[in-house]
């Protein structure tokens, strides 16, 4: 097709000036690639920005960004004008080279996960590596690091309090996050993020109506993973000026600025991979690539997995426009005292109405599973079982999580209702305590 | 649970509101208005810039120099200047006190409006313009020219 003649053209281009087939497949690609996927996730992370001004202002019936170009289209690049011309201080005792480099480490931490999402089938990922959700959660976890030494480095109270207060919550949250990985990880019995996306594609279904509690524990984290409302009291301007980064300006800050956004759409990325079943859609390979046009088929897969990040996004954004945030010791508890435990028990009834299929296979007649060979393929009684016990799974962590955190001071405000006393009170007089009366 | 749904429920239907548009109140539209952009709605009734209105078939001044409206106003900021002529009346050369000149401070005026409400003609009348600022502090006495014919306001559209 003439649109992709230019991938063929660069292909003739390369074997004419000598390169062998396995240079180019191997060498030279990757880093057309990576250069491109750079630049697009900075664009991207950029008109995130500019989105969500734009939602916010509507959900506040206002209109946003408009003065700069149609639309307000250029107000990212006005922003990142503005932030590079601003003058870089570091504060007089901070430590230099630690203050220096953090930014860095966030940023380069952040877009290192980009090199493994499947952005599509074929030629849409960069590389795909066996143990790719834990590459993805050993690498975004080097974001903490880099906020903890941008607090440190500050040498400031506000900087080291949001530092540590941030940090706390990323690894509450982490834990959280990796345990509800693997509610999904077993139906897909891979780690590589490619492979998950093929299991969901062969086995034709999205693994959260599987497993809706996996997928809602692992947005919530997500969410004060990355330090976002309603979880974003480390960045609450009222409390903290402005945490970690309040000594950073113009461009260093626009770093942290662009790690948290890089980060976000991560989160969203690994979400829709995992769960809403990345780049498959149900009927895109019937009518691309079984008719022969490949290059369509990821072309059309790209677009599906950008809607649905996209999707997962304005989540983000709309979370952050309705919730007031939570106070520090609620979000602590909300991390370990709600969703460890939901995971847990998710991967425990995960694991068990895994086992119930398999045991009730055949019974009167009725054939759950197709084959076992890749990923969990199951006929369609066995994905409506499977759906049930999604549902059932919800219920039951709900009433468990309820029955954990019964006496915890926020859920049960019922048992905190003391019966109220009046106070003999003459009118007119100053309140005098009473001496108790047994 | 469920508030914090009902919550995003209001949010979303103020966001497919802002985008469908079609009434100026939030939660079926965008209150903004881009004002250089959009000349604002004002109400019918506000008290603007002042303008001496003239008789529409002849293009003769309305204001027959009574000097009620500098009376009125409770600022000082209205001088009216007459003028004497000399007309026939029956036969009789008569004398006739007409406009000659008037002189209009709006850096004094407050916009009350006492003196459209003096006005025994409905000339001197208060419009719907805002835009009254300029360079110099002259350029606030306005004559009588500028009030009839109106200012040249700076547009930002087109």
């Amino acid at each position: 097709m003439l649109l992709f003649a230019p991938i063929n053209f660069i292909d003739q281009l390369l074997l004419k000036a000598g390169l062998d087939a396995a240079t180019i497949n191997h060498v030279i690609w990757p880093f057309i690639q990576i250069g491109l996927l750079v630049t697009v996730v900075a664009l991207w992370v950029a008109y995130a920005t500019y989105l969500e001004r734009k939602i916010s202002a509507f959900m506040q019936a206002r209109l946003g960004p408009m003065r700069v170009g149609p639309w307000g289209l250029l107000q990212p690049i006005a922003d990142g004008i503005k932030l590079l011309t601003k003058e870089d201080f570091i504060p007089e005792k901070a430590d230099r080279w630690i203050f220096f480099f953090a930014p860095y480490i966030a940023v380069a931490s952040a877009f290192i996960v980009f090199s493994v999402i499947p952005f599509g089938p074929d030629w849409a990922v960069v590389t795909d590596i066996n143990i790719g959700v834990l590459f993805v959660l050993a690498v975004s976890s080097v974001g903490v690091l880099a906020l903890i030494l941008a607090g440190w480095s500050s040498n400031s109270k506000y900087s080291l309090l949001g530092a540590l207060r941030s940090s706390a919550q990323m690894i509450s949250y982490e834990v959280a996050m990796g345990l509800s990985l693997i509610g999904a990880l077993m139906f897909a019995r891979t780690l590589s993020l490619s492979g998950i996306v093929t299991a969901q594609q062969t086995d034709a279904i999205w693994f959260v109506v599987y497993q809706p509690v996996g997928f809602l524990i692992f947005l919530v984290s997500g969410i004060a993973e990355n330090n976002r409302a309603p979880f974003d009291l480390p960045e609450a301007e009222s409390e903290l000026v402005a945490g970690f980064h309040t000594e950073y300006s113009g461009f260093r800050w626009s770093l942290f600025f662009m790690a948290e956004y890089a980060a976000m759409v991560i989160v969203s990325a690994v979400a829709v991979t995992l769960y809403l079943g990345g780049w498959y859609f149900p009927l895109v390979y019937r009518l691309t690539e079984a008719r022969g046009y490949h290059n369509l088929y990821v072309v059309v897969s790209l677009l599906v997995f950008i809607t649905k990040v996209l999707i997962v996004l304005y989540l983000y954004f709309w979370l952050r426009w309705t919730l007031p945030r939570f106070r520090y010791d609620q979000l602590m508890d909300i991390g370990w005292k709600w969703l460890i435990p939901s995971a847990l028990i998710n991967i425990a009834l995960s694991g068990l109405s895994i086992f119930l299929l398999q045991a009730l296979d055949g019974w009167q007649g009725i054939k759950l599973i197709d084959s076992l060979s890749q990923g969990l393929n199951l006929t369609a009684y066995g994905k409506a079982l499977m759906i049930v016990f999604g549902l059932l799974g919800l219920l039951i962590t709900g009433a468990l999580l309820a029955r954990i955190n019964w006496r915890s001071r926020d859920f049960n405000l019922k048992s905190q209702r003391r019966t109220i006393r009046t106070v003999n009170l003459p009118k007119g007089q100053p309140a005098v305590p009473v001496a108790a009366k047994g | 649970m469920f508030d914090l749904l009902k919550g995003l429920a209001l949010t979303l239907k103020y966001n497919i509101g802002a985008l469908t548009d079609s009434d100026s109140v939030a939660g079926k539209g965008i209150y903004t208005e881009q004002y250089p952009k959009v000349r604002p709605d004002v109400a019918p009734r506000f008290h603007g810039a002042p303008r001496l209105n003239m008789d529409p078939e002849t293009h003769d001044t309305l204001c027959i120099a009574c000097n009620l409206c500098a009376i009125a106003c409770p600022e000082d900021c209205i001088d009216v200047i007459p003028m004497d002529v000399e007309i026939i009346v029956a036969g009789k050369p008569r004398k006739k006190k007409v406009l000659d000149e008037f002189i209009f401070d709006t850096s004094r005026c407050m916009f009350c409006a006492l003196c459209q409400e003096a006005c025994p003609t409905y000339c001197l009348e208060l419009t719907q313009d805002f835009e009254l600022a300029t360079y110099s502090r002259g350029g606030f006495v306005w004559n009588r020219e500028m009030l009839e014919q109106g200012r040249e306001t700076v547009k930002y559209t087109e």
